[in-house]
């Protein structure tokens, strides 16, 4: 199964390829995009693929954190469903530049007067907790792997879950506030956040159950879970219809109405049926994406062949990409004693037993605050964070040319420090103890290179405008003086002359 | 809002976090019970006329009051509760800030520092509960 989608991922993958390099050619003309904010197919994509990421995080550090249980192999497949998705979610807002000669000065921030872009930007808040979240989600899953050849790495797991907790939401809120900052009426509000949140997380459930479905297993608790979500969502839209007056059919049917199927015995409890609804989840939330971005012109009438290519190179790139990594990690999935889904049921029966009379013979064990082993594991890594997002802040506010306000400083302030913390708690963990020296040696030169070489780059090229203007003065001053100067010493070299002309002249006589 | 509205609210959010969380409740009836105290909180607003903020502050400080009846890790789900008011707080209030609206500093830093002095509580007596509760009641109308 798992080759038949590689092969699937290969098929969607080429034509898809072609309608990237159409776009890319051809510009936004060629996808569908919205009249008022020339936001189209990429973004729409974009913003799909971002909820889709949150799967991995959700299930894996969220259900750790709170003490639910979910077998290891499932959460080691959320997890990478949440970088492939990742992956591909930061090749988009590249294809809709529309340009490839944006791309380098997108990379590279350099799109305002003064050479750096404008830190109040939500776009800017976006890409770097995007960044973050890939970064931790990487760190998460090598732990995750790591912890099996090295049990002493389990220890950091649940205080990573604990950092990750918040970080899915600040993520997702950040998102959203790329559409609530402007100056649409439909998008603007106080609910944007909490609704993108809520919609990543359902979203995310439908793809994991969807995987699950292509593996051939079954893990009843995400089940349930799509089934209650699908509850708050219809709430969600049934109260924008009655605020906004905003109601698209075609997703309240294929998010809302056709996940209740899973109620029906046979459709539960049929691979194909459990497939169907999540795939109907996904399609559904694709085309709110889209009438977001576009209200007035609806979807389908104006969904172009570059449109379609461009769907078909996003989800060909992620089975190519998913199953493939799968197939590398095939070991660490197969091995014996991993229970899987509801499957193996004796296994999991009696590990849950013997986990459930440890859990009874530690109810009575109280823990004082602060005291725990998770909290302990992470208070250093904490520190050192939140002693980064303060260095940050007073740099920003106090040091920096732009000078931003407070408001616009604090949804980085977060992401600061769950990276700090995560790098550091990764580095507490022992890993570099396996890696050999001259490999390490490396990586350090690698890292303070390219620190050095940003750190050149944005001092050389971040000139306030007013330098650059006074630096045109001076320079304009410099060279009138010069001028004034060499035009006094025109008359002196103009008397040399004359001189040395008399001086040929009497020789001559 | 008045704080007349604001304490009708407050009152409508702790009738219905006395349903949630019950012991023998499952993940479905849980569930429903979230669903619909969120419909009755955005009914609730669209009465008062303010439905775009309300109805999810109002969700955040039902979660609030529910957490008092946990009987399993209540420090830990009653500080996630207080987060989560602060999350819908936060970010509402920088959507918010983006049409104009003041960012509402005194709310949000009493929130951050309820859920900040919950993670040292102790064994959390019925005393200690009503305090929590007095305190959660009195940033919600007065902030």
């Amino acid at each position: 199964m798992s080759k038949i989608l590689r092969l699937l991922g290969l098929f969607l993958l080429l034509p898809g390829l072609v309608a990237l390099c159409a776009s890319m050619q051809v510009g936004p003309a060629s996808w569908y995009e919205g009249t008022n904010v020339f936001w189209g197919t990429p973004i729409c994509l974009f913003v799909s693929w971002i909820s889709l990421a949150h799967a991995g995080t959700l299930l894996s550090a969220v259900f750790l954190a709170l003490g639910v249980r979910l077998d290891r192999r499932t959460a080691l497949l959320a997890e990478l469903s949440t970088l492939c998705s990742l992956c591909l979610a930061v090749m988009l807002p590249l294809v809709q530049l529309g340009v490839a000669e944006k791309v380098p000065s997108a990379l590279t921030f350099m799109e305002s007067s003064d050479g750096i872009t404008h830190l109040g930007s939500p776009l800017f808040w976006d890409f770097c907790c995007i960044v973050v979240y890939g970064v931790l989600s990487f760190l998460f899953f090598h732990n995750h792997i790591s912890s099996r050849n090295n049990p002493a790495q389990v220890i950091i797991r649940k205080p990573f879950a604990w950092l990750l907790l918040p970080l899915v939401l600040w993520v997702q809120s950040v998102v959203s506030l790329d559409f609530a900052s402007t100056f649409f009426p439909e998008w603007q509000g106080a609910f944007f956040p909490i609704y993108f949140v809520v919609a990543a997380v359902y979203c995310g459930l439908a793809l994991v159950n969807s995987l699950l479905c292509a593996e051939g297993y079954r893990v009843r608790l995400l089940e349930k879970m799509t089934a209650a979500g699908s509850w708050f969502v219809c709430v969600f839209w049934i109260w924008e219809f009655l605020t906004k007056g905003i109601f698209f059919s075609g997703v309240f049917v294929f998010a809302g109405v056709l996940p209740q199927l899973l109620w029906v015995s046979a459709v539960r409890n049929s691979r194909i049926g459990r497939f169907l609804v999540s795939l109907s989840i996904l399609l559904g939330f694709f085309l709110e994406r889209l009438y977001l971005i576009s209200p007035e012109k609806g979807c389908l009438p104006f969904f172009g062949v570059v449109d379609v290519g461009l769907v078909s190179f996003t989800i060909g790139f992620f089975l190519l990409f998913y199953f493939g990594m799968r197939r590398s990690i095939g070991c660490f999935l197969d091995e014996e004693g991993t229970f899987f889904g509801d499957v193996d049921g004796s296994e999991m029966e009696a590990d849950i037993s013997a986990t459930e009379k440890f859990d009874k013979e530690n109810e009575t064990v109280y823990v004082h605050p602060f005291t725990s082993e998770e909290f302990r594991t992470i208070r250093l890594p904490l520190l050192l964070g939140i002693l980064a997002m303060l260095l940050f802040v007073l740099w920003e506010m106090n040091l920096s040319q732009s000078k931003p306000t407070l408001i616009e400083i604090l949804p980085l302030t977060f992401p600061i420090v769950a990276l700090v913390a995560g790098i550091a708690l990764w580095i507490r963990s022992g890993v570099f103890r396996e890696i050999p020296r001259r490999v390490l040696f490396v990586i350090m030169a690698f890292c303070i290179l390219m620190s050095a070489i940003s750190a050149i780059f944005f001092t050389v090229f971040s000139k306030d405008e007013s330098e650059k203007v006074n630096g045109a003065g001076v320079s304009a001053v410099s060279m009138e003086s010069r001028s004034i100067e060499i035009h006094e010493m025109l008359p002196e070299r103009n008397n040399l002359v004359d001189v040395e002309s008399e001086q040929s002249v009497g020789e001559e006589k | 809002m008045t704080p007349l509205q604001n304490a009708l609210g407050c009152l409508l959010a702790l009738g219905a976090a006395y349903y949630l969380w019950r012991p023998s409740a499952s993940l479905f009836k849980n569930a429903a019970l979230l669903a619909g105290a969120l419909a009755l909180f955005v009914g609730y607003s669209y009465g008062i006329g303010d439905e775009e903020f309300y109805p999810f502050r109002m969700f955040a400080l039902c979660l609030c009051f529910s957490t008092t009846s946990l009987r399993k890790d209540r420090r830990r789900f009653l500080c996630l509760a207080q987060i989560f008011w602060f999350w819908i707080e936060f970010f509402g209030s920088l959507s918010l800030y983006y049409r104009g609206f003041d960012f509402a500093w005194t709310r949000l830093i009493a929130i951050a520092g309820l859920a900040f002095c919950s993670a040292f509580l102790s064994r959390i007596s019925k005393g200690m509960e009503f305090c929590l509760m007095v305190f959660w009641i009195a940033v919600w109308i007065f902030f």
